[in-house]
């Protein structure tokens, strides 16, 4: 093949779908839009159900400010997401994997703190119920963000496909889970940790193998 | 130099945006402009130029599907470089699939990286260049010869820009051991 001149099936298949093409936004603007959908999902549900009843006994850090680490968390996490998914803009593995730990340990040392100062507080029928109830409202109020997270991923062209997706999934739950700690009375451990906690991993696996399996078709068709 | 690689830099990000607007001449110019390099790099992959160069059509069939994630006027080489390395490991890990292996050839029509070339003989340095690991010839090649920054090889390929130049340090020290090592033993 001769380096001089573009090869004719290369100069083919480019005419063949050759039309202006406008620039995607940058991350930043991308991750405005996912956090939008965020925003308002935990706007509706703050709105629509009652604090958890022993608010009054988490300090303020814990309750409040928790609250915004994780939303802070969350939003950082899409943004995160939003970037791998730019060839050439990619975060360093190290960084990617700070941020995972990261995602689980806050979640783990919201739920130590939370059952530490509010040991006494356990809801009736503690136990499974309550818990899949958590987990429902937990993955109803991640899943429209973890949705558009995912399509605002794929429609870039993230180079490690998984990462992102796993990205987006701990974004989208960490941030709902802001919510839901200020609505859940359960604070004994197991709770928090199982179903809280669980939701994040749930997540964060769905989003990986959404994309690796986003990777493996996207780079077999070419499509 | 450094005014050279920002005019340089500057015509390709002109090119991008123009070939993003639909100019077929824009898209010709941005082969012609990194074919070359684009197929050295590719060959420190499958170390191979027949297999580099077919993987330069489709790396440039990706960047075509892919243009719009482009966004200027940020620097066009990460971006470019980073499909490529995309397209060789994807190669590589369906030839590993199908147990396919393909001959390594001598690194053909490829500059030694000037810090090197005053090391030894080309041929010696180009074979001592063929035995670094890959990530290692990697960088040294986006760094040394393709004269990418160390904070760009490492957007290009997902590390740091100092585990980058920590990689370029060891591969180059590596080579001059080897070197000595070598003349030690031809000394009589």
């Amino acid at each position: 093949m001769s380096l001089d001149s573009i090869p004719n099936g290369l100069r083919e298949a480019i005419e063949s779908d050759f039309q202006p093409v406008h620039p995607l936004h940058p991350a930043w603007i991308r991750t405005i839009l996912a956090v939008a959908i965020l925003a308002v999902v935990l706007a509706f549900v703050l709105a629509k159900a009652s604090l958890r009843t022993d608010i009054d006994q988490l300090p303020l850090w814990l309750s409040w400010g928790c609250s915004a680490l994780q939303l802070v968390l969350g939003v950082l996490l899409i943004g995160l997401a939003l970037r791998e998914a730019i060839p050439g803009e990619g975060i360093p593995g190290g960084a990617i994997r700070i941020a995972a730990v990261t995602a689980l340990a806050v979640q783990i040392f919201v739920g130590v703190a939370t059952s530490i100062y509010s040991p006494a507080i356990a809801m009736p029928g503690s136990g499974i119920a309550p818990g899949i109830g958590c987990f429902k409202h937990e993955i109803a109020m991640a899943l429209p963000t973890f949705v558009v997270t995912l399509w605002l991923v794929f429609r870039a062209l993230p180079l490690r496909a998984p990462t992102a997706g796993l990205l987006g999934g701990a974004g989208a739950t960490v941030g709902s889970d802001a919510v839901i700690h200020l609505l859940c009375p359960m604070s004994n451990l197991s709770h928090v940790l199982v179903w809280h906690t669980g939701a994040v991993v749930l997540f964060m696996a769905l989003g990986w193998t959404a994309g690796a399996i986003w990777e493996r078709i996207r780079w077999r068709t070419g499509a | 130099m450094a005014v050279d690689r920002r005019a340089e830099e500057q015509k390709l990000i002109a090119l991008m945006i123009a070939y993003q607007k639909g100019d077929m001449d824009a898209f010709t110019g941005l082969y012609e402009a990194l074919k070359r390099p684009l197929i050295r790099y590719l060959w420190t992959f499958v170390r191979n130029q027949t297999m580099a160069e077919d993987l330069l059509q489709e790396t440039f069939l990706q960047l075509h599907r892919a243009r719009q994630t482009y966004t200027p006027p940020r620097p066009v080489r990460p971006w470019i470089y980073a499909i490529t390395r995309h397209v060789a490991l994807m190669h590589l890990r369906s030839m590993r699939r199908r147990k396919e292996f393909l001959p390594d050839e001598d690194l053909p029509e490829v500059p030694v990286p000037p810090e090197m070339d005053q090391l030894a003989d080309r041929a010696t340095v180009q074979r001592l260049l063929g035995t670094l690991p890959r990530a290692s010839q990697e960088v040294l090649i986006l760094h040394h010869l393709l004269g990418m920054s160390f904070e760009e090889v490492g957007q290009i390929v997902g590390i740091t820009s100092g585990t980058a130049k920590v990689r370029a340090h060891r591969a180059l020290k590596k080579i001059r051991e080897q070197l000595a090592e070598g003349g030690a033993r031809d000394e009589p």
